[in-house]
């Protein structure tokens, strides 16, 4: 076919929004952010039915004592993509999807700052799950838990490849969470509607905003826990392997430093909605906004220094076990703060308990018992008896579903109105709420005692002790509960779809203004939108007479950051913690030498040679942008050419120096120093290789003529990540080649 | 010596240190007069005697790593801080000091104080030698001082904004939490001084015996408290950037 005439089809049907509109592919296509968010909430919703029926089989096999409905090797892979699943796959899209939907509506913006890279992050969420379960048919599901322990999901124990596809998943999801992070910082920053401060951003912004710095801060340590996994799967290195040095308590503390910060990434965005729903339905502002604001900030601080209450068990020692229950109490603190919020909001309103606020009491209730059990695991004695029982998996699924989803339920029921235009039916609704209850509680009260008594998890079946049948009979009744609430569920999503009152844009007489525009939005979000002078805009307008006090200073005047610059320096937070991990791995390694080659087998002076052209290629960056500025567009070309060529220079003395180490027998699987070395060198490597192809892009640009203006905030942030590059190799630079030198 | 006998008899007073308290406070008085706030200088000089005069001091001298880390953390972190907050309102940085009043200056001075001192030879010499320990001390609170300059400088316009206080306080917690990991498990010994402690009140049997401090637990206390505590210091004050900045500035008089 002819070629021009294809891209020129292509150009027409697909890259131009107006037609593309008409087409049944447009929503596979879309950069929308409210379709993305429908998009979002959907695949969460099929991989919930899918971990769902999961969680029913294991219900079932463990219903009566020695059941054999299970092979105990299925009911491991159960267990393992069921709580994967519902973490990845559920909580997570289900949670990005509402603040993709709602977050820019809050604020005023057309959409979120970076619309492609937005719909990336979606995509990655089918890409993940396809290849989760992928694994199911090639040799079987990963069976070692969500948690995926060391050595036990090391090849010499689970041989097949479930846990590969299960590490390249989590690694998929994880980089699309952390462009979701990414999006909504740059959003939040740089696309606020005039009068809209900081100050006065709607309680599920802000916190969400927050929750973006946890996903960058965290989600990058379990992608560096997962590429090493995948090292040691795929190219026989040795980090977690004990056999040959390696240290299976470090994937633990990289996982709990990613895992206990997690816990808080999921439950944030429910703290975000249950701010929302309780004041609008207790007719009064959130009491203390100031506090529920400034506590998901201590959140967020105090989650990255607790996760080692997850390992107590493990025998870390006195210290350490005394200085993380400290810190694990603290953050009690600040969770307790916004119950007393939440729960002063309603004190002396006129409730109205419609079926958004009735899941947002049963949250409340239910997540002050989730608090009080996970308190009890920061007491290390009482931790020890009860961690590897079913009251660890009482506590947390009182979090999980107790807590989030029963504010997701509340929040489907709050937002739906504005997503499609028709209310959710309230009886069905209550239906949903009150067989919820009855199956949670029923399902979970009960495993608390289960677990007291003794009954340990991750077990596929039981003998049969006193007690133990009737109350793991009682915990599988709950289920048929939950699984019905969860059927009317979907029946009134979809009949309400069709047939629902009409929602007009303001339902719940709410105050944020994603109320203030049609229902649903028109594409481009607002025709016009109200004075922004506090935290209430639709108040303020309901009520001229009385408006609420306004919030702060105005701030239209002030230019907003750029969401190039923004972006970027929020991709390289999450790059430096990613090289952290590793790096500190490697010291970690480094400082328990195995047999072998070491670092004193490096060539220092020829690597010193070549960091010289990385470290003066970012001096040739800068060059380059001096003369963007000035518009002297053969200097910039000629300097952005040097640099190109400094980077490549680099590179291959990169691979001169793998070459050598290949040629001398050296490779990851030698001895754990090769492995780390190589792992942290290589990974560097690949960001001056990738650094590489974005400056060629950007030279391929300026050469037909782009940034002809003088100014490319884009280039400039293209600078932000090679300097970057450049200086993570000053740290591996030190930490591999120097540090043997002070021995 | 006992425990009791310990921390009963480990008081280092000497009417050296007395002169220069008093020195001080009247250096104070004088620079300062009524504009000055006393109570903040107090404070100051109350947690550097803590440091330096209490038996914490005789314990982090050669015993014990985790009582030196105590004594730089106070020196470090809330020494500087309560002498900031000592300074009158009117109070400028003059030429050339000034050019330390740099975000970027504060930070590698805050976390360089950490990071410096805690290389092994560093930290081996502050700990045997008098010289390198007064040394020590100065470079501590001078930079400490530089460090909380951006955050508790005595007028608002000298400090940073709120939020970019806050990621300035944020990052200077993590690059500290990644070194008090790295003493918390390193597996060598980091002052190697405390490993063999030169027993001079003979403590060294209670320490080791009836306390349990073996110089492996030690170190990870040490690692610990830069880790865990020190970093609390921070989240306590990032909280109350946010104070300041839900605080400020009155809405009537902007929104005119």
């Amino acid at each position: 076919m002819n070629g021009p005439t294809t891209i020129a089809m292509f150009q027409d049907a697909v890259l131009d929004p107006a037609k593309r509109a008409h087409y049944r592919l447009a929503w596979l296509s879309t950069v929308d952010h409210k379709r993305i968010a429908v998009l979002y909430m959907l695949t969460a919703l099929v991989f919930f039915v899918i971990a769902g029926v999961e969680a029913l089989f294991m219900r079932l096999q463990l219903a009566i004592p020695n059941n054999h409905f299970l092979a105990p090797d299925t009911f491991n892979q159960l267990f393992t993509m069921h709580g994967t699943t519902m973490i990845f796959l559920v909580v997570m899209p289900v949670t990005f999807g509402f603040v993709n939907y709602v977050l820019p509506l809050q604020i005023g913006a057309r959409d979120m700052a970076f619309p492609r890279l937005n719909a990336f992050g979606f995509w990655c969420v089918p890409l993940g799950g396809i290849l989760l379960h992928f694994s199911v048919l090639a040799g079987g599901a990963p069976a070692v838990g969500w948690f995926a322990y060391a050595p036990l999901s090391e090849t010499p124990y689970a041989g097949w490849q479930g846990v590969d596809y299960w590490a390249i998943a989590i690694f998929v999801l994880g980089t699309g969470s952390i462009s979701f992070a990414i999006n909504v910082i740059a959003t939040v920053l740089c696309l606020r509607a005039p009068g809209m401060t900081m100050r006065r951003l709607p309680l599920f912004t802000w916190i969400n905003f927050v929750n973006a710095f946890i996903i960058l801060a965290a989600l990058p340590v379990l992608n560096a826990g997962l590429a090493m996994l995948l090292i040691d799967r795929q190219l026989e290195g040795h980090f977690f392997l004990p056999a040959h040095g390696g240290s299976a308590v470090l994937w633990q503390h990289i996982f709990w430093a990613f895992g206990h910060p997690e816990v808080y990434i999921l439950a944030l965005p429910a703290f975000g909605m249950v701010s929302e729903i309780i004041p609008v339905f207790s007719r009064k502002p959130i009491f203390g906004y100031e506090f529920v604001a400034a506590s998901s900030v201590a959140i967020a601080v105090l989650s990255m220094g607790v996760w080692g209450h997850h390992m107590f068990t493990v025998g870390m020692g006195r210290p350490l076990d005394v200085f993380f229950a400290i810190s694990s109490m603290l953050i009690a603190i600040p969770t307790g703060v916004k119950v007393l919020n939440w729960t002063a909001t309603m004190l002396g309103g006129r409730i109205r308990f419609q079926v958004p606020m009735l899941f947002c009491i049963a949250f409340l209730i239910q997540f002050l018992i989730a608090g009080i059990t996970g308190i009890s695991h920061a007491i290390v004695p009482l931790d020890w008896q009860t961690k590897n029982s079913y009251f660890l998996v009482a506590h947390f699924h009182f979090v999980a579903v107790g807590a989030i989803v029963f504010a997701v339920l509340g929040g489907i029921q709050y937002w739906f109105p504005k997503m499609s235009g028709r209310m959710l039916s309230e009886s069905l609704g209550k239906w949903t709420f009150w067989l919820m209850v009855i199956g949670f509680n029923l399902t979970f009260v009960i495993q608390h005692f289960l677990g007291l008594v003794g009954m340990p998890r991750r077990i596929y079946t039981y003998p049969d002790l006193p007690n133990w049948g009737w109350m793991n009979m009682l915990s599988t009744s709950g289920v048929f509960f939950m699984s019905a609430s969860a059927l009317v569920l979907v029946w009134n999503l979809a009949v309400s779809f069709f047939r629902g009152k009409i929602a007009g844009d303001n339902p719940w007489d709410a105050w944020t203004l994603e109320w203030a525009t049609s229902s649903p939005p028109p594409h481009e979000n607002f025709y016009a939108l109200p004075p922004i002078r506090g935290r209430r805009p639709l108040w303020d307008i309901a009520h001229p007479d009385r408006p609420d006090t306004i919030v702060g200073p105005n701030t239209a005047d002030v230019t907003l950051p750029d969401h190039n610059k923004t972006g970027i320096l929020a991709f390289i937070f999450s790059e430096a913690g990613f090289f952290g991990i590793l790096i500190l791995s490697y010291l970690y390694f480094y400082a328990h030498p195995q047999p072998g080659p070491g670092p004193h087998g490096l060539d220092l002076k020829r690597t010193l040679l070549f960091s010289v052209c990385l470290f003066v290629s970012s001096f040739t960056f800068w060059r380059s942008e001096i003369a963007l500025r000035h518009k002297r567009r053969g200097s910039m070309l000629g300097w952005l050419i040097f640099t190109i060529a400094l980077g490549a220079v680099f590179l291959v003395g990169q691979v001169g120096e793998y070459w050598k180490l290949f040629q001398s027998g050296v490779e990851v699987s030698t001895n754990l120093f090769a492995t780390a070395f190589f792992t942290l060198t290589g990974f560097h490597g690949l960001h001056v290789f990738i650094g590489l192809v974005a400056l060629l892009i950007f030279l391929w640009l300026a050469w037909q003529g782009d940034f002809a203006s003088g100014h490319g905030s884009a280039f400039e942030a293209a600078g932000y990540y090679w300097h970057f590059v450049d200086i993570v190799w000053v740290f591996v630079l030190f930490t591999v080649y120097i540090l043997p030198l002070f021995q | 010596m006992t425990t009791y006998q310990f921390f009963t008899t480990a008081w280092t007073w000497n009417s050296l240190v007395l002169i220069l308290i008093v020195l001080a406070f009247v250096a104070y008085f004088v620079a300062f007069g009524q504009r000055g706030r006393p109570l903040y200088f107090g404070a100051a000089v109350a947690v550097f005697l803590l440091a330096f005069i209490s038996p914490f001091s005789a314990l982090a001298d050669g015993y014990l790593f985790s009582a030196h880390m105590v004594q730089h953390i106070l020196l470090v972190l809330i020494v500087p801080a309560f002498l900031l907050l000592s300074l009158p309102q009117s109070f400028s940085l003059r030429f050339p000091l000034n050019y330390l009043a740099h975000p970027l200056i504060g930070w590698v001075a805050g976390v360089g104080a950490m990071w410096l001192w805690h290389a092994p030879t560093l930290c081996n010499a502050a700990a045997t030698s008098r010289m390198v320990s007064a040394i020590q001390t100065t470079s501590l609170l001078i930079m400490g001082s530089i460090f909380w300059w951006q955050v508790i400088a005595p007028r608002d316009e000298q400090r940073l904004s709120p939020l970019a206080g806050i990621v300035y306080l944020f990052t200077a917690c993590t690059a500290c939490s990644v070194l008090g990991i790295i003493l918390t498990f390193a597996p060598v010994s980091i002052c190697p001084v405390y490993q063999h402690p030169v027993d001079r009140l003979g403590m060294l049997s209670s320490i080791r015996g009836q306390w349990g401090l073996t110089s492996d637990r030690d170190q990870q206390i040490g690692g610990l408290l830069m880790w865990v505590p020190m970093c609390l210091i921070y989240v306590t004050a990032i909280l109350a950037q946010l104070a300041r900045w839900h605080s400020s500035p009155h809405p009537e008089q902007s929104n005119a």
